[in-house]
């Protein structure tokens, strides 16, 4: 097991989860599954503070675009199963985990990725990876979705990886706390 | 011209870019087609090009990324001002739309 990022980031075993799973056969899992459940997530955590609070629109959408860029994420470089969304509000904090699986390729090019989107000022390097992305065309441009969470959004992320039995596959666990306006009350 | 869909619409009159409605496209291959349009409006020769965003209310990075990749095009321009325009009140440009104005300083951000 590799892990990335404070351990204080992720999901624990004590918060209230509200749990999404998306299967990939009857689903034939697509591109608009991650908007649809994105908006989904960002809808029932943000209707918690009222239609009418003035922090409705800000939460949901931060929430939305958060589990969206995750959700993509996965969706973009998954290896075929199951999609997880597990989310959870915690003292004024949303916390959500994405688990996915990947190929062992994969798994190690995006760990490689991890290291540099986590060295420094996530600003900074969004600015850099967005002029090394325009200069190079052939450049994938991935990471810009996570550098945009942690910079504008100020998101902190933290990543587990498990190996398979086989070795074959990597279990990717992509957790994110999200400080949001208001505490929630129901 | 105008690039349409369920979700979005993107369209030019003059040299002022409207974008309107949501864009989550699922990465630059997707997003061609609007630069595409991006760039044969800032090659018409006007001297000031606008992307009035004001009615766009959720893109994604991939877009942001589009947003992005046009402003540092237009630095090679510099006889052409660009000018975004945008809503304070749309949660994604309070946040990401700063982040043109850092890749060219010279762009004229009016976030209303």
């Amino acid at each position: 097991m590799a892990t990335f990022g404070s351990a204080d980031i992720m999901l624990g075993a004590t918060d209230d989860i509200s749990r999404i799973q998306l299967f990939d056969g009857p689903l034939e899992i697509g591109w608009h599954h991650c908007a649809m459940t994105a908006d989904f997530v960002g809808e029932l955590f943000a209707i918690r503070v009222g239609e009418a609070s003035p922090d409705y629109r800000e939460i949901r959408h931060s929430i939305g675009y958060l589990v969206n860029e995750l959700i993509e994420n996965a969706v973009k470089f998954r290896a075929p199963g199951i999609i997880a969304v597990e989310a959870a509000m915690r003292d004024g904090t949303f916390r959500v985990k994405v688990s996915n699986q990947v190929d062992r390729d994969t798994a190690a090019r995006f760990q490689g990725l991890i290291l540099e989107i986590t060295d420094g000022d996530p600003g900074d390097l969004l600015i850099r990876r967005i002029e090394a992305n325009a200069a190079d065309p052939t450049y994938s441009g991935s990471g810009l979705g996570l550098l945009t969470l942690m910079s504008d959004y100020g998101a902190r992320l933290a990543w587990v990886f498990n190996p398979s039995a086989d070795g074959s596959r990597v279990f990717i666990e992509t957790h994110a706390i999200l400080p949001v306006v208001a505490p929630v009350a129901h | 011209m105008e690039i349409k869909t369920g979700d979005f619409r993107v369209w030019d009159e003059g040299s002022t870019i409207y974008f309107d409605g949501i864009m989550r496209l699922s990465g630059s291959e997707a997003y061609a087609p609007i630069l595409d349009l991006m760039m044969n409006v800032l090659a018409s020769g006007a001297s000031t090009v606008t992307l009035n965003l004001t009615d766009l209310e959720f893109l994604n990075s991939s877009g942001i990324n589009l947003l992005a990749k046009f402003t540092i095009e237009t630095r090679r321009h510099p006889e052409v001002q660009l000018v975004v325009r945008g809503a304070q009140s749309v949660p994604w440009q309070s946040k990401s739309l700063r982040n043109l104005q850092k890749l060219h300083p010279s762009v004229t951000l009016l976030v209303d």
